[in-house]
């Protein structure tokens, strides 16, 4: 740990959600506000033709409907712009909306949807991810040749956004190989599922709109309304409360437009608030289904030398933020492996399902589960033990990964060996138990990010940054680095955050990066107040500034302790001429160069500050049954420096659990009709602090030159991605195959280990 | 619209006589109400603070469990725990410690529902309803109280007080075992009931099991006495195990399909029998038997 001395101190936003006193967006109730409600498809894919609102206008209690035809008309979405905020002829998922209402109350709002008369001519239904790649297949858009896609993002029929990694002559290397082994594996969506559902609530006062909305990214919902009701930016203000977590759920821009346009036309304030259903079914952000084929072929002396692979990934009806989910996906069936040739193709295809975003470490645990499945498979195949197979295939220092990138210093090794030698990998278990191993990576995300520091004449801190809390601490963790440059303790600084009008531009609680960019803006900002207190100080001791060191409240003249003079006074002082203000911003981590090939180039194949990890998971199989319990998990993380270990293991604790869930009982069971069947929390099972297993964490620290303060990188989202693969891979000790399909619920279990498919 | 606090059970007849519906803990009316099942009752009657309706008290007749007991209290109380063991089993997997403490034993045996919990338990110890209205009352056996999924034969207008349970006798133990994918939070996926007599020698003497969440209603397994009596416990379970998947008429919905729930039905019939058989010989198995005995998700 390289900064903190007291690892524990007190969240600011602690005691607020602990004791209930913290305000929530659904909490806020503005005078005269209406209740907001929508009107859903209801239908996966229908052809609209007839839209009637006159008799849900006409009741009274209703203030406004709003349908397509009430909003610019505006097609909008980053990368590949492809939906509208309101159905326009067409509706492509069950959740999408066709007309919102604001009313007095939730009974006549809810009244009022109903009563809106929407007709429908039914078209084919697209749920299949081949055969919608199919020729011929019916298209989820017909005039997708005309959305105006950026970068080098490719597309093809119902396919938004196509990738592939290719490096070396893949036949060549594969047909050196003494083994070749292919493996497919299937994994369903499934949720985020913060607790808190959403809420918004939109407030006009002339032609100024205020947007108070449980966003992990206020200014990007602030771009989605700037872009879709086309405001400038100077006339949207966009809070966030606390916010009840997000897990990726809440990123991007959702229902902010549709709440301040029900607003406007009201001229009242108007408040959405979600039902779980509706949190489930509505927003574009959802884990993505996906289809893995993997093929490798190895040495007989377990030299991994080729891999190829096909992806394809279920983007639903809209792209959302998924533009540059098949490389992220390709990196990761790639995965942290030396190898002399690859091919991986990805293909993020459309369908009636709702859209898919990014939810924590999008893509990752399904592609690492199926890679790391296959490779315990490969290392079957030479009669290698998997944690051996991979010490001698893995990534390392000056060793060039599948994209061609060549890592500095990094900790895979380190961590491999850790998470195994902490668990029961190498005793005698039970027979109905077993040690899975499973080794990930994850990018940091450098971008802009921008904070002020000031110190108020009393003597206390204030961080004014553009950083959004999620839950996660990060935002916490800013005020250890602005104590630590200024000499003062965490606890003297307040923060004012989440609000686009106070603070610079973050890009929120997104890409696990606020540590990495918005730490390097707080820690600029403060260095430029800790010179300005230095000067202050030079004129009271009569030092020169560079003599003066911050340390304990004080300045002192260095080496001479009682040679001081308290910040406390400093700032009085200062209070009275040249106030003590600094800005801070940075010069964002560089992306390195990768010597691939890359079609459909997102800019993921080269990674800033990657992150390494290895989960060793000890389960126990019923075998009578199938059900899989998680007993105990040995986590080992390279996430660079670890600013605030108190916060770095919860994120890891969260992230396993996220993980449990995924593997075993979370996942959208769909209808012949492409609708989801299990939206509510009865029938999709998300795991409970009863079955949390034991969790050991131990970071290898590492500290990167090229990524966050002090050597930090990302954290919050490396966790959730190995933990499915290595419960896979020990529930495919106990079983003798793997389980091919994602979550691996008592069923398939059972069904897999009867040798039956499902 | 009308909520009456009645004190007496009287007091909550008149108001059940009037149309009124009962309201006790609210683990299942509220829900369902919120999840659009059923709406709320436009006239409800609280009887959670009708203090006749509490309390396990043993009479000649053996144990009378009032309607009122809360599983929290179930799964604790030293007479259902020393004697009816099953029961508590049932009563400490029900939801999360919250639906416990208000959800009751007598909300459970009324709503009906093919998959709760305390169902298969009494069904094999033998319980029989005590309904009373404004007209008087009657004891029915559960059999004859079932109707269907959600569905009882009792009138509108009368309230179940107590379950009336046969007295325990010697060398006798129950178990209650459930199907579950998670340890908290949890409906019985497929769930069996088991209560075992043994003999001098150590062979079943007797015999009943009962199995959840596979039929239209708790299922009582037929033929499962004749066939067991006389086994050693080791070798009553998989005889057990075959009759109630034979039996079994489970449905495919989102938990489970029909085939997986036939196969795990036998599972915990078995389990439920060994685990019974091994009270009734004595062995303390704590209560739950799917967390001491690592059934499921243990």
């Amino acid at each position: 740990m390289a900064i903190a001395e007291v690892p524990r101190f007190v969240r600011a936003d602690g005691p607020d959600k602990v004791t209930g006193s913290g305000r929530y967006a659904a909490d806020i109730n503005l005078t005269g506000q209406l209740v907001a409600k929508f009107r859903y498809a209801g239908v996966s894919h229908a052809r609209i033709t007839k839209l009637d609102t006159s008799a849900a206008s006409a009741m009274p209690g209703v203030f406004a409907v709003l349908t397509a035809a009430d909003v610019p008309d505006v097609i909008y979405s980053p990368v590949v712009p492809d939906r509208r905020l309101f159905a326009k002829d067409v509706v492509r998922f069950e959740g999408e909306l066709v007309a919102a209402v604001a009313a007095v109350d939730a009974a006549t709002a809810q009244a009022a949807v109903d009563a809106i008369v929407v007709e429908y001519e039914d078209l084919p239904i697209v749920d299949d991810l081949e055969a919608a790649m199919a020729d011929g297949s019916p298209l989820v858009h017909q005039d997708w040749e005309s959305y105006a896609v950026t970068g080098d993002t490719v597309q093809r029929p119902n396919v938004a956004s196509f990738s592939s990694i290719e490096k070396g002559d893949v036949d060549a290397a594969m047909a050196s190989a003494d083994h070749v082994v292919t493996s497919r594996y299937v994994a369903d969506g499934c949720h985020a599922l913060p607790i808190e559902p959403r809420a918004v609530v939109a407030q006009w006062e002339g032609e100024k709109v205020t947007i108070w909305t449980s966003t992990q990214v206020p200014f990007g919902a602030r771009a989605g309304v700037c872009e879709t009701l086309q405001m400038p930016a100077s006339k949207v203000r966009v809070i966030v409360p606390h916010l009840g977590g997000g897990f990726g759920g809440k990123c991007g821009f959702h229902f902010e437009a549709h709440v301040a346009a029900l607003a406007k036309a009201a001229r009242r304030a108007v408040k959405l608030v979600f039902s779980r259903q509706e949190e489930m079914v509505a927003p574009d952000r959802r884990r993505e289904g996906m289809i893995v084929d993997i093929t490798s072929g190895v040495k007989a002396d377990g030299t991994l030398v080729a891999r190829s692979g096909w992806i394809a990934i279920d983007n639903g009806a809209y792209t959302a933020d998924a533009a540059f989910f098949p490389q992220l996906a390709a990196m990761h069936v790639a995965g942290p492996y030396a190898m002399e040739a690859v091919k991986i193709e990805a293909s993020l295809v459309y369908t009636n399902h709702q859209p898919s975003g990014s939810v924590r470490a999008p893509t990752a645990p399904q592609a690492c589960w199926a890679l790391e499945s296959h490779t315990d498979e490969l290392a079957a195949m030479v009669g290698m033990d998997p944690v051996e197979f991979r010490r001698a295939n893995i990534v390392d220092e000056g060793v060039e990964g599948a994209a061609g990138q060549i890592y500095g210093e990094i900790g895979l090794r380190r961590c491999l060996d850790a998470a195994v030698d902490a668990s029961a990998y190498s005793d005698d278990l039970p027979d109905d138990e077993a040690v899975g191993v499973a080794i990930s990576w994850w990018p940091s995300f450098p971008g802009p990010s921008g904070a002020y520091i000031k110190i108020d004449s009393d003597g206390s801190g204030m961080i004014i940054t553009g950083a959004q809390e999620c839950g996660t601490g990060s935002v916490m963790t800013l005020r250890m680095l602005a104590a630590k440059e200024l000499g003062m303790e965490p606890e003297d600084f307040q923060l004012v955050y989440q609000d686009t009008s106070a603070a610079p531009y973050d890009t929120g609680a997104t890409g696990s990066q606020t540590l990495l960019n918005n730490g390097r803006a707080v820690v600029e900002g403060a260095r430029e107040v800790a010179a300005q207190l230095r000067d202050l100080a030079a004129d009271r001791l009569e030092a020169a500034p560079d003599d003066i060191e911050l340390a304990s409240g004080k300045a002192h003249v260095s080496g001479s302790p009682d040679k001081a003079v308290s910040i406390v006074e400093l700032a009085g002082v200062a209070a009275e001429g040249e106030m003590l203000i600094g800005k801070g911003s940075g010069t964002p981590p560089e992306y390195p160069s990768v010597s691939a090939m890359c079609v459909g180039d997102q800019g993921l194949a080269g990674w800033a500050g990657p992150q390494f990890a290895c989960h060793a998971v000890h389960v126990r199989l019923d075998r009578e049954t199938g059900v899989v319990r998680v007993l105990d998990v040995s986590a080992a993380h390279d996430s660079g420096t670890i600013i605030n270990p108190v916060a770095a293991h919860g994120q890891v604790e969260g992230g396993i659990m996220m993980g449990v869930g995924q593997a075993l009982t979370e996942g959208t069971q769909y209808g012949d009709d492409a609708k989801q069947r299990n939206t509510g929390l009865l029938e999709y099972k998300l795991q409970t602090a009863a079955d949390a297993p034991t969790i050991h964490t131990e970071f290898i620290e590492i500290p990167d030159p090229n990524a966050g303060p002090y050597g930090a990188k990302g954290l919050a989202e490396a966790p959730n991605v190995p933990t499915a693969a290595a419960i896979a891979n020990g529930v495919a000790k106990l079983v003798g195959m793997s389980v091919r399909q994602l979550p691996m619920t008592a069923e398939r279990v059972w069904m897999t280990s009867e040798g039956m498919s499902s | 619209m009308s909520f009456t606090i009645a004190t007496t059970v009287d007091e909550a007849l008149v108001a059940l006589d009037a149309g009124a519906r009962p309201i006790a803990g609210g683990t299942d009316l509220v829900v369902g109400a919120r999840h659009g099942k059923a709406a709320l009752p436009a006239d409800l009657v609280a009887i959670d603070r009708i203090d006749e309706l509490g309390g396990v008290e043993l009479d000649s007749a053996g144990v009378r469990v009032g309607a009122l007991m809360s599983h929290a209290e179930l799964m604790t109380d030293p007479v259902i725990v020393g004697s009816y063991t099953a029961i508590a089993d049932a009563s400490a997997l029900v939801g999360s410690p919250s639906t416990r403490h208000v959800g009751t034993l007598g909300g459970n045996v009324m709503n009906g529902s093919p998959a709760m919990d305390t169902g298969a338990p009494l069904t094999v110890l033998r319980a029989a309803a005590e309904l009373r209205s404004v007209t008087g009352s009657r004891t029915v056996s559960l059999d004859e109280l079932w109707a269907g999924p959600g569905r009882t034969t009792a009138n509108p207008g009368e309230l179940l007080v107590a379950l009336h349970l046969p007295p325990a006798w010697d060398r006798c133990g129950s178990a209650y075992v459930r199907l579950e994918y998670r340890r908290a939070m949890e409906i019985a996926v497929v769930g069996a009931a088991a209560a075992v007599t043994l003999a001098a020698d150590g062979t079943v003497a007797s015999v009943a099991v009962a199995l959840a969440a596979v039929a239209p209603t708790i299922l009582s397994v037929d033929g499962v006495n004749e066939a067991l009596v006389g086994r050693t416990a080791a070798a009553a379970g998989p005889v057990a195990a075959a009759l109630a998947s034979e039996q079994a008429a489970p449905i495919s919905d989102l938990r489970a399909s029909d085939r997986y729930r036939r196969h795990c039905i036998g599972v915990m019939a078995k389990r439920a029998v060994d685990a019974a058989a091994r009270r009734a010989d004595g062995e303390s198995i704590a209560v739950p038997v799917n967390r001491s005995l690592g059934i499921g998700a243990a």
